[in-house]
């Protein structure tokens, strides 16, 4: 579909858009996008350049706030990993995976409940990510995607921290299924790059091993 | 004035020590309470002298030290569990393979081992979760065994708390909280008896619950003390604990329903101390202590077009001093002993001696005028001196020379009139320590009854037109528009009166949601449980209360598994269970406290709703009997282990812990008196002045419980703001308590005359206005009820309707004021004909008790003892239970007696099937009810 070749470009997906045409047009300099998701827009801008160009990504605009940097890349991140959680379904269900686990030391519980319970994995993944799309749209602690309240900054953790645990059971128990989906999205990698740089997670949690040499597996903490 | 300075010195000073040599007159006895300073000197060489002992230099405030308060989170039982802190936290670092010192760490390794602590955390394996929270609450507590001092720990501790917050630990303790809540509801657990709980059954949900408290205290001291570092981190933290939880539960409403559970008996484990510690601290730092009180009324009255509040009370009784305690041991000397006019002699000359203020209360009348007089001679003159004079003048000129007034009125005129306009009111009087109040209520009364006299008609409604009455009636008139006073509450009442008129037209301003207005909504569904709970861990931990018929066991956070051998472990355990008792007294009525005068300034329906069920759930007597005890005593107990509190316990050398001596060892040189049992005291004194001032029915039974003596034992206590508050509680029920109470105890007349506010035209101590009819205080409480439930069911109708209560008082407010409202619902549904008119009181009144059927007689002791009946007492006291919610549906609470029972016209036809099957065909088993 082509867009107004002149004055205007409307990025939009319209009805009836054929998949070659899906978000296909001309990149914008973040100076120029006149919108209050200009920062969402920009980082997809980048994933659709070259998902493999992870630090390129992660490079904060000068000028950027940080707060509101770290909430759209989580936001992208719980996003696009609804689409390994897609994936995950046609393997992974309650009677293969009834517990959440990664290694098999622990069992994690589902924070997504009133009261955290053990749901099996796959309950897990979709409650997991449920209450981070609740959290990361709620009125309350993220009213503005323009700026963002020191107090909820910190909510940004505790979300990392529950969300890599997708990762972690796709890789030591649905293997193909992790590969596949990284080797097209390189999300995890993105993910691990992401949380190490801006301090939200224990390099030590990072269990999943990540392919380029800088942050190769460390040693998993044992129970 | 004969008496002479001399003779009277020596004899002032080496008694009682509350004036100095110089003061002879009322007056200038007034500045010296004011002022205050120049008697100190004289004050303090005396003391030693003085049987009775200093006054206690304890000045109330918010909170005790940091110190006091992390310290009396654990009981001395709960000392070995410190040691598997320590021991958590070296098996954790060694997993990480870190050497077990949290202080070498950097900053960063610091960050990254207390995420993997959290992660932990979220484990499904109940041991390992717990390992990770023990080693969160040992890096709360300040790593103190890697310190040398407690200021080190406290040092740690602040860093640790500031690393815990900003990584989401509140949180996630707040789901491990949820947990066990959660886990305690499960039936296997409470198949354990309640009196057979220990200390063990609690380990994991306190180590949740100190870790919480820590960070809550923390953040809460450092925000006064205004750190740099804590700035934002303090605010976001209040935002936190101010709105709702994940689960949409604000954290006060969780604890509360902790503690109504335990009350019903579903979790005996839980841990109360530690559950309303941390409630206390979490409500007061959300809703603010009394600085924010004091700023709120003020933008409060502002807004609505009041003048801001000039008086502190605290400020005020900072000043004053207390009184010496009246002689009841010489009262039970003169009824008893046969020689007692002799007896009586003596004491009234050396009573007289030391009370100025008595002299002048008797001779006033006569010599008022020559008093002043003399004391501005004394005293140099000053200019304040003489405004005080024509302060007093108008009331002693026209007794002394009655004749005068009508002839030299053109001459006294402008001596009296000029000066006034000139000197603001406030300036004065303030030689007393308050400023005269007097109510539009008060004003008119006067205005109707001048007219009634001199005009013979009433004009209702008008509160300004004088015309006809005579000069003197103008001046008072003056006066008291002068010292008129508008609360915030007249004004809210006001407006709710003018929605009620108007609902339409009115316009209520949009309701601002501050933390009071948020706590109130989320308790609102459930607050006459709330209170019932709260007043029954009140009154379990009360030192009166006896163990007999222990429904609820508070004792359970403090037993150990093992009960004492030694001596010495007994001697401990005492101690510590005292303690316990003690704290838990603290923190529940400073909650109590708090909350009253915080809905009290939001909204005064807030505040009469929360009132209201206090009373039902029996607040007053509760009180009354706590204070039924040797208070003096109580005030003074030591139940403190100084060695044993954290964290000296577990810093440096360890003291030999076998011997005997530990136990008083150290305690001597502090304090003479227990900071936090004088600060329950004064919590709970002031809990029951807010819910008696200007609630006549109330102060009724103040009467009826027979509180003066248990009142007027608790002034033994030193301490001037005590004091106030019991000589308030005092002059309300003066006018009731007999000629010969009054006559026997003009000491304590004397101390609220001088102490207590005045309120113009108040004739507390003999009046017999028209307000004092013993037999329509369940009218007021109805009327009152009538005006709360519709402001709730106009504010809050989703939350109302939750409650069950007031269902349909709002169906018939449409037109009617509220008095009339009720008086409607009363008179249909409840069979109370007793008497508005008041006609002979023979009428069935069986508003309250409903044991009293008939032969009710108005006067004397009779009534007394009907009333006692009718708040279900038989002698004194009412049993040691605190009225369940059922049990007090005869207060008309419920809302019984207005809900009216819709039944459909099906059910009508065919209810006989329904008899049928529902009542006649099914088998209840008796024995299991």
């Amino acid at each position: 579909m082509k867009m107004a070749d002149g004055s205007t470009i409307l990025r939009r997906n319209r009805p009836g858009t054929t998949s070659k045409d899906f978000c296909r047009w001309p990149d914008e300099p973040l100076e120029e996008m006149d919108s209050t998701l200009a920062v969402q827009q920009f980082i997809q801008q980048l994933i659709k350049r070259d998902p493999s160009n992870v630090e390129l990504i992660l490079t904060m605009p000068e000028a950027q706030d940080e707060g509101v940097w770290k909430y759209e890349h989580l936001r992208q991140f719980c996003m696009e990993l609804n689409g390994l959680a897609v994936r995950l379904q046609k393997e992974c269900s309650p009677s293969t995976c009834t517990q959440m686990t990664a290694t098999d030391q622990w069992i994690f519980l589902c924070a997504a409940h009133k009261t955290p319970k053990e749901c099996p994995a796959i309950d897990y993944t979709r409650h997991t990510l449920d209450g981070a799309a609740c959290l990361l749209n709620s009125n309350k602690y993220f009213p503005s995607r323009v700026s963002i309240k020191e107090s909820s900054v910190t909510k940004l953790g505790s979300v990392c921290r529950r969300v890599y645990r997708i990762f972690s059971h796709a890789f030591f128990h649905h293997r193909r299924i992790f590969d596949e989906f990284e080797a097209e999205t390189y999300l995890c990698h993105r993910f691990t790059h992401f949380v190490t740089k801006y301090n939200l997670m224990s390099k030590e949690n990072l269990i999943v091993p990540i392919s380029d040499g800088e942050n190769a597996a460390p040693g998993e903490s044992e129970a | 004035m004969p008496r002479g300075h001399s003779s009277n010195q020596p004899m002032n000073n080496s008694r009682a020590g509350t004036g100095s040599a110089d003061i002879l007159s009322f007056v200038a006895l007034l500045k010296n309470f004011q002022q205050g300073r120049p008697s100190i000197p004289l004050d303090t060489h005396d003391v030693d002298a003085n049987c009775d002992g200093p006054d206690l230099d304890f000045v109330y405030s918010d909170v005790d030290s940091y110190q006091n308060e992390i310290a009396e989170l654990y009981s001395y039982t709960e000392y070995c569990e410190f040691q598997s802190n320590v021991k958590a936290f070296e098996d954790q670092m060694e997993l990480y393979d870190l050497p077990p010192n949290w202080q070498k760490q950097d900053s960063p390794s610091q960050r990254s081992i207390v995420m993997k602590l959290i992660d932990q955390l979220e484990v499904s394996n109940r041991t390992l979760r717990m390992q990770a929270a023990r080693c969160i609450l040992y890096l709360a507590q300040g790593c103190w065994a890697e310190v040398q001092s407690d200021e080190e720990q406290h040092q740690n501790t602040r860093d640790n708390v500031i690393v815990l917050y900003d990584l989401g630990v509140f949180s996630s303790f707040i789901d491990l909280l949820n947990m066990e809540i959660e886990s305690a509801c499960s039936p296997d657990i409470v198949a354990v008896k309640i009196t057979n709980v220990t200390l063990v059954d609690s380990t994991d949900i306190r180590v949740i619950l100190s870790v919480l408290y820590i960070i809550t205290e923390t953040i809460r001291d450092e925000r006064e003390k205004a750190s740099e570092d804590y700035k934002d981190l303090a605010e976001s933290f209040v935002q936190e604990i101010n709105s709702p939880l994940t689960d949409g539960e604000l954290l006060a409403v969780k604890l509360l329903g902790m503690i109504t559970r335990f009350c019903s008996g579903a979790a005996p484990q839980f841990p109360m101390k530690k559950v309303v510690l941390l409630l206390w601290k979490v409500s007061l730092l959300g809703l603010g202590g009394m600085d924010v009180l004091k700023n709120l009324k003020n933008e409060y009255r502002l807004k609505v077009g009041l003048d801001p509040i000039k008086e502190d009370t605290l400020e005020v009784t900072k000043c004053m001093r207390a009184s010496s305690p009246p002689a009841t041991a010489t009262d039970i000397l003169e009824n008893q002993y046969p020689k007692r006019s002799f007896n009586r002699r003596s004491l009234m000359k050396q009573r007289f001696l030391d009370e100025p203020e008595q002299i002048d209360m008797e001779m006033s009348g006569n010599e008022g005028s020559g008093n002043a007089n003399n004391a501005s001679g004394n005293n140099g003159g000053s200019n304040g001196e003489e405004e005080l004079l024509q302060y007093y003048r108008p009331f002693d000129d026209p007794s002394s020379s009655a004749s005068n007034t009508a002839t030299a009125n053109p001459n006294n005129q402008p001596s009296l009139t000029a000066p006034l306009p000139a000197v603001p009111p406030v300036q004065i009087t303030a030689r007393l320590p308050w400023t005269p109040k007097v109510r539009q209520k008060d004003i008119d009364q006067f205005l109707d009854i001048s007219r009634n006299k001199f005009i013979g008609y009433s004009l209702i409604g008008d509160h300004e037109s004088l015309a006809g009455l005579p000069q003197p009636i103008h001046e008072g008139f003056k006066t008291l528009q002068r010292h008129m006073y508008m609360s915030l509450a007249d004004m809210q009442i006001k407006k709710e009166e003018d929605i009620a008129r108007n609902p339409i037209s009115t316009h209520e301003d949009e309701i601002k949601l501050t933390p009071a207005e948020i706590l109130y909504q989320a308790i609102l569904p459930n607050l006459p449980q709330y209170m019932i709970a709260l007043l029954k861990v009140l009154l379990a931990a009360s030192p009166t209360s006896k163990s007999k018929t222990e429904s609820i066991n508070i004792m359970a956070d403090v037993l150990p598994k093992k009960m004492p051998l030694t001596a010495t472990q007994s001697t401990k355990l005492t101690v510590d269970m005292g303690r316990h008792k003690e704290i838990i007294v603290k923190a529940v009525s400073a909650i109590i406290l708090l909350y009253l005068k915080h809905f009290k300034i939001n909204h005064v329906y807030q505040f009469e709703f929360m009132s209201q069920h206090l009373v039902f759930a029996n607040c007053i007597p509760l009180v009354l009997k706590f204070f039924n005890q040797t208070i003096t005593e109580y005030v003074n107990t030591k139940n403190n282990i100084p060695l044993l509190d954290f964290p000296s316990c577990v810093i440096g050398e360890q003291p030999d812990l076998s011997g005997d001596s530990f136990v008083y060892g150290a305690d001597m040189s502090d304090k003479p008196y227990s900071w936090r049992n004088v600060f329950s005291c004064i919590n709970l004194l002031r809990i029951l002045n807010k819910l008696i001032k200007w609630k006549h029915s109330r102060v009724m039974m103040l009467v009826v419980f027979k509180s003066a003596p248990i009142l007027k034992k608790t002034l033994k206590v030193r301490h001037a703001m005590m004091q106030l508050y019991v000589l308030k509680l005092l002059k309300m029920q003066t006018k009731y308590l007999g000629r010969q109470w009054r006559k026997s105890n003009m000491k304590t007349m004397s101390a609220i005359y001088s102490k207590v506010r005045h309120r113009l035209n108040d004739d507390w101590a003999f009046g017999n206005d028209l307000e004092s009819r013993p037999w329509d205080f369940q009218a007021e409480e109805c009327t009152l009820r009538a005006c709360v439930d519709r402001f709730n069911l106009r504010r809050y109708p989703e939350a109302t309707q939750k409650c069950g209560a007031g269902g349909g008082s709002g169906n018939n407010g449409g037109g009617g004021t509220a008095a009339q409202n009720a008086e409607n619902s009363q008179q249909s549904n409840m069979n109370a004909g007793n008497g508005y008119g008041g006609n002979n009181g023979g009428a069935d009144s069986n508003g309250y008790g409903g044991n009293n059927g008939g032969g009710g007689n108005n006067s004397g002791n009779n009534q007394q003892q009907q009333q006692l009946n009718d708040y279900g007492v038989e002698g004194g006291f009412p049993s040691d239970e605190i009225l369940t919610h059922s049990d007090f549906a005869f207060f008309g609470h419920s809302g019984w007696w207005d809900r009216k029972v819709e039944l459909t016209d099906y059910f009508k036809a065919n209810y006989a099937v329904w008899l049928e099957e529902e009542v006649y065909n099914s088998q209840i088993d008796w024995d299991a009810l």
